[in-house]
């Protein structure tokens, strides 16, 4: 099992009932107490998604889609119960579909892109990728495939070239990988 | 993508008063278990003959009884279960262990009624297609869950659906009990397994809709 590393980021617990009383007022169609709301979740989704996957490209793109999902789901939080498990909910699910979308993306790039493959062929995986908490906590494998294909932006035959594992074992420990994220999010959000 | 300001400001300028309408989860799901019951049950009533004397099996035989009620119990959990998983964080994993525990104590009844039945055996009451039955009546709830499902926000839809179709499969399969005849292997194999088979249909369905919907128009 991978440990999570120690976290000393501010605690979001004390947010939460000021979160949950804006979101109420938002729901009944004010403004300005809306704005507040989303510009304070905007801070902290980046913030989140900064200290667990890392700073890519593709994390700002994931924060505004987190935005654009609590717009559209905001009329499912009943104000009685907590919102950290609601807001979570959408941020990891949201999360994991970036990180799950970043590897078709770069896949397709590769296809137009081959000028750039020796550079990436010769880039030290963990020089040039500086992760966040929950890809550092994956295990070292799982690590290794999440840089190669979803962040460094290898296909799935060239990541497992350069482990030197058939492509279908590639697959599954992203696929693994995935799953594994996925965890350590539910159980950092319970 | 547009500058987190920006969006913000277009998130906010689009905010319309919405109602809470997990507040409501709850009663909704049991709306909709007590239409689809109805309906279930006049459908059938429409189609053939109920068994004779099953009403009275209930108050006559125990085990039956419990049989029955263990059975609408794990349809009011699945129900509820099916409407919280299309609310962000709303179905938790104790939900998912107490639907699952349920419907699994409510099915296991039949394998070990093969052993020692509930009620005799017997071919009294049978229908010549309840099957086919079971799977056509589950079919209308099952699109109605769906609907009302993405009037919230399902997260991972199909996942959803699948419970939708599963809590919708299993309202013809349990009313079988005593619209058809009663016999263990008969109702786990015409009864049980059409209604889960809708489970599979309705996610597929879906994806169908999907599918249409990605596809260019004119």
């Amino acid at each position: 099992m991978e440990c999570m590393p120690g976290t000393d980021e501010p605690d979001y617990s004390a947010d939460e009932a000021r979160w949950s009383l804006l979101m109420a007022s938002a729901q009944a169609g004010n403004e300005a107490d809306y704005r507040q709301l989303l510009t304070e979740l905007s801070d902290m989704v980046s913030r989140y998604l900064m200290s667990r996957l890392g700073g890519y490209d593709f994390t700002d793109d994931c924060a505004q889609e987190i935005l654009i999902a609590v717009h559209e789901a905001r009329h499912t939080y009943d104000p009685r119960r907590k919102f950290r498990p609601w807001l979570f909910a959408i941020i990891r699910h949201k999360s994991i579909d970036a990180i799950r979308r970043q590897q078709a993306r770069k896949e397709n790039e590769a296809r137009h892109a081959l000028d750039s493959d020796t550079g990436r062929a010769n880039a030290n995986l963990d020089e040039s990728v500086t992760s966040g908490q929950l890809i550092n906590a994956l295990s070292p494998r799982h690590r290794e495939a999440i840089k190669l294909t979803k962040i460094l932006g290898f296909t799935t035959a060239e990541a497992a070239a350069r482990l030197a594992i058939s492509e279908s074992a590639m697959k599954v420990r992203v696929h693994r990988a995935i799953a594994s994220l996925r965890k350590l999010m539910e159980a950092e959000a319970l | 993508m547009t500058k987190p300001g920006s969006l913000i400001d277009q998130l906010a300028g689009d905010l319309q008063p919405v109602k809470p309408v997990a507040r409501r989860l709850g009663a909704g799901a049991l709306l909709w278990l007590g239409l689809s019951a109805i309906y279930v049950m006049l459908a059938t009533a429409l189609m053939g003959p109920l068994r004779p004397g099953a009403f009275d099996q209930l108050l006559a035989h125990p085990r039956f009884l419990l049989e029955c009620s263990l059975g609408v119990l794990a349809l009011v959990i699945l129900a509820q279960a099916a409407f919280r998983s299309a609310v962000p964080g709303g179905l938790s994993r104790r939900w998912v262990f107490i639907a699952a525990g349920l419907t699994l104590a409510w099915l296991l009844n039949y394998p070990f009624g093969l052993i020692s039945p509930a009620l005799e055996p017997s071919m009294l009451g049978k229908r010549p297609h309840c099957y086919l039955e079971t799977l056509i009546l589950a079919l209308p709830p099952a699109m109605a869950a769906v609907y009302w499902q993405h009037r919230l926000f399902p997260l991972r839809p199909l996942q959803s659906a699948a419970a939708a179709g599963l809590a919708a499969g299993m309202i013809p399969a349990l009313y079988m009990q005593v619209a058809c005849m009663y016999a263990p292997g008969h109702i786990l194999m015409w009864h049980i397994l059409p209604g889960a088979l809708v489970a599979i249909l309705t996610p597929l369905a879906l994806l169908g809709v999907f599918w249409c919907k990605q596809q260019p128009t004119g």
